[in-house]
C-alpha cells in the first residue's frame, strides 16, 4: 500500500512539474554525455597505449651521404661500422633490453616508402640512396628506450636514434586534452544539473506543501514524505543517463565502427561494445547526483 | 494524557514568552477548552504537544512520555496518537472527501481493505454519510470542517487537538461541529480545543483553561469564558 502510494505521489509530482522534470532530464543527459565522452577518450588512450607500446620499435638510422651528425663525419656508414653496431646490439650487454633486431637496407626502405606514399607524386622523385639504412630494434620493455638512445646515438656510422613513442605521445597528449576539455564541460553541466535538480525539488516541494504538511500531522514517516521527491529527481536523472548512454553508443557505432575503423585500419580503436561498460557507471552517477542534491534540498525545504 | 510541567516557551530572547511557566494536567477522556485572546499562547500549547517546537524550559509529557526525549524518527509515532483540526480545514482541494480522509491512512501504510472499511464509518461519525465523492469546494464550511475532523480521528488517536475549529463558521454550524467533537470525546478521546468563542464555551460547560500573555489565569472545571474582560457576564453565569 505504501509503495503504491509513493508511486502515485511520484506520478502526480512529475505531472505537475513536467517542464522542470524535462529540463532535469535534458541537463543530466548532456552532462553525462560529456562525462561519458571523457571516459571514452581515456579508454581509447589506454587501448592505443597498450596496442602501440607493445609494438614500439627504436629505429637506429645509419649515415647516408649528406648526414650532418658528427658521428657521420666519415660519410656514409661503412661495412665495418654497420657490422660493429649489429654485433653490439646483439651482444650480451644489451640482451636484457633488446628483443629483436632487423636490418633494413636502402632498397627495403624505398619499398616501404613507396607502400606508404603510394598515392603521392613524391614517390617518383625518391631514390634508394636518399633513404637511410636502419636497424629496427624491438625492445623487451618499451620504457627502456633511453638506454638504446644513449648507447648508440654517438656510435660512428649512426645518424640518429628515433623512438616512435615521441610521435605517439604527442597524439596521446592531444587526446588527453580532449578528455580534459570534455571533463570540464561535464563538470560545468553537472553543476547545472545539480542546481536544476535542487530547484525542481524545491518547486515540487512548494507545490505539494499542503500534502506534506498533512502527512506530518497525521504521522507519516520521514521516508514516506521525502521519498517521492527524491525518487522524482532520481528517475529524471536516470532517464537522462539512459539517453546519454544511448547517444554515446550510437555515436561510437557511427563514428568508430562506421568510419574510423575503416579509414585507419592500422589503429586500434575501442569498440562500441566497450561503451557498454560506461553505461552502469553513468546511470549510477546520475542517480547518486540526483539523490544527494534532492536530499540536501529537502533538508532545507521540507520540514519533517 | 497531556501534562505541562512549568513550561516556558520563548520564540526570541527580546519578546515576552509565548508560554510562561505553564503547569497543566489534562486527564484521559477529558474535554478542555483553552481560551484566551489572540497571542495568549493557545497555538503554542498545541505546537508543543505535537513537538513542532521545543520548550525553552520545563517539560511536556504526552501519554506519560516527555516529548523532549522522543528522538526525531519517533516523532511520527507521537503524531499518530494525536489528531489535529485547524480553523482553515487544510483539506486537499483536488481529492474527494473519501480520498482526503483515506490520505491520512495511506501515508502511514494502512492497507486498502482497512481504508475501505474504516473511512465510511468515520464519515458517518461526523455526519457526512453519502458525501464520499464530493470535492471539498462543493461542501459548506461546516461540512469541510467535518471532513477535517474525520481525517484527524480516522487513525483513532487518543488525543484530538482543535485549534479554533469554529473560527470560520457561523454560530449554528459551530454548534454542529461542537456536537461532533463532544461525541468523539464521549467515545473516549481526550479533546483539547483552543477557541475564543465565548458562546460555545458557555454552552458546553466543560473545563476551561484561560491563558493570558502566556500564563494560566484560570482553570475551572465547568467554566465560562468572557472574551472581553470589560463585558458583562452572560445571564445565568456565576
Amino acid at each position: 500500500m505504501r509503495l503504491a502510494f509513493i508511486l502515485s505521489e511520484i506520478g502526480s509530482g512529475i505531472r505537475r512539474n513536467l517542464s522542470m522534470v524535462t529540463s532535469v532530464i535534458l541537463v543530466t543527459f548532456i552532462s553525462l554525455t560529456f562525462v561519458g565522452a571523457a571516459g571514452l577518450f581515456q579508454l581509447q588512450i589506454g587501448q592505443m597505449k597498450g596496442y602501440w607500446y607493445d609494438r614500439v620499435q627504436v629505429t637506429i638510422y645509419l649515415c647516408v651521404d649528406n648526414s650532418s651528425e658528427t658521428s657521420c663525419a666519415t660519410g656514409p656508414v661503412t661495412e665495418e661500422q654497420r657490422a660493429a653496431i649489429q654485433t653490439r646490439l646483439e651482444s650480451e650487454q644489451f640482451a636484457q633490453y633488446v628483443d629483436t633486431v632487423t636490418y633494413e637496407s636502402q632498397e627495403e626502405a624505398l619499398g616501404h616508402f613507396r607502400d606508404q606514399f603510394a598515392n603521392s607524386p613524391i614517390v617518383d622523385s625518391v631514390t634508394a640512396d636518399q633513404l637511410p639504412e636502419s636497424f629496427r630494434v624491438g625492445l623487451v620493455d618499451a620504457e627502456k628506450y633511453e638506454v638504446i638512445d644513449e648507447a648508440f646515438s654517438s656510435e660512428p656510422g649512426v645518424d640518429a636514434v628515433s623512438d616512435q613513442r615521441d610521435f605517439l605521445e604527442a597524439i596521446f597528449r592531444y587526446m588527453n586534452w580532449a578528455s580534459v576539455v570534455a571533463l570540464v564541460i561535464a563538470g560545468i553541466m553537472t553543476f547545472c544539473a545539480i542546481l536544476l535538480i535542487a530547484t525542481t525539488i524545491r518547486l515540487s516541494a512548494f507545490s505539494r506543501r499542503r500534502e506534506t504538511g498533512i502527512m506530518r500531522l497525521v504521522g507519516a514517516s520521514k521516508a514516506v514524505i521525502q521519498l517521492p521527491f527524491v525518487l522524482e529527481g532520481v528517475i529524471a536523472a536516470v532517464i537522462g543517463a539512459v539517453l546519454a548512454s544511448a547517444t554515446l553508443w550510437g555515436a561510437s557505432r557511427f563514428l568508430i565502427d562506421g568510419w574510423l575503423v575503416k579509414t585507419f585500419p592500422q589503429t586500434a580503436f575501442i569498440s562500441s561494445q566497450q561503451v557498454l561498460i560506461l553505461v552502469p557507471a553513468l546511470i549510477l552517477l546520475g542517480a547518486v547526483l540526483a539523490g544527494l542534491s534532492s536530499l540536501l534540498t529537502l533538508r532545507r525545504y521540507v520540514k519533517v | 494524557m497531556i501534562r505541562f510541567d512549568n513550561v516556558t516557551k520563548t520564540y526570541d530572547q527580546q519578546s515576552h514568552p509565548a508560554l510562561d511557566a505553564v503547569s497543566l494536567d489534562v486527564d484521559r477522556g477529558e474535554f478542555v477548552f483553552l481560551v484566551g485572546a489572540s497571542g495568549s499562547g493557545k497555538s503554542t500549547f498545541i505546537r508543543l504537544v505535537l513537538k513542532e517546537d521545543r520548550v525553552s524550559r520545563g517539560a511536556v509529557y504526552v501519554a506519560g512520555q516527555n516529548v523532549a526525549n522522543i528522538p526525531s524518527w519517533r516523532v511520527p509515532r507521537l503524531r499518530r496518537g494525536i489528531g489535529v483540526v485547524f480553523q482553515d480545514f487544510r483539506l486537499l482541494p483536488n481529492k474527494t472527501v473519501f480520498a482526503n480522509v483515506a490520505f491520512a491512512m495511506q501515508v502511514i501504510g494502512k492497507s486498502r481493505a482497512v481504508i475501505r472499511e474504516t473511512v465510511p464509518d468515520v464519515l458517518a461519525t461526523v455526519g457526512l454519510e453519502g458525501k464520499n465523492n464530493r470535492m471539498p469546494h462543493e461542501l459548506s464550511g461546516g461540512e469541510q470542517q467535518r471532513v477535517a475532523i474525520a481525517r484527524a480521528i480516522v487513525n483513532r488517536p487518543g488525543i484530538l487537538l482543535a485549534d479554533e475549529p469554529t473560527g470560520n463558521l457561523d454560530p449554528t454550524t459551530s454548534m454542529g461541529i461542537m456536537k461532533v467533537l463532544d461525541r468523539i470525546n464521549q467515545n473516549g478521546t481526550t479533546v483539547v480545543m483552543a477557541t475564543h468563542d465565548d458562546d460555545i464555551v458557555n454552552t458546553m460547560r466543560k473545563r476551561v483553561v484561560e491563558l493570558r500573555s502566556g500564563c494560566v489565569v484560570r482553570d475551572d472545571a465547568q467554566g465560562i469564558y468572557v472574551g472581553d474582560p470589560g463585558a458583562e457576564l452572560p445571564v445565568g453565569a456565576e
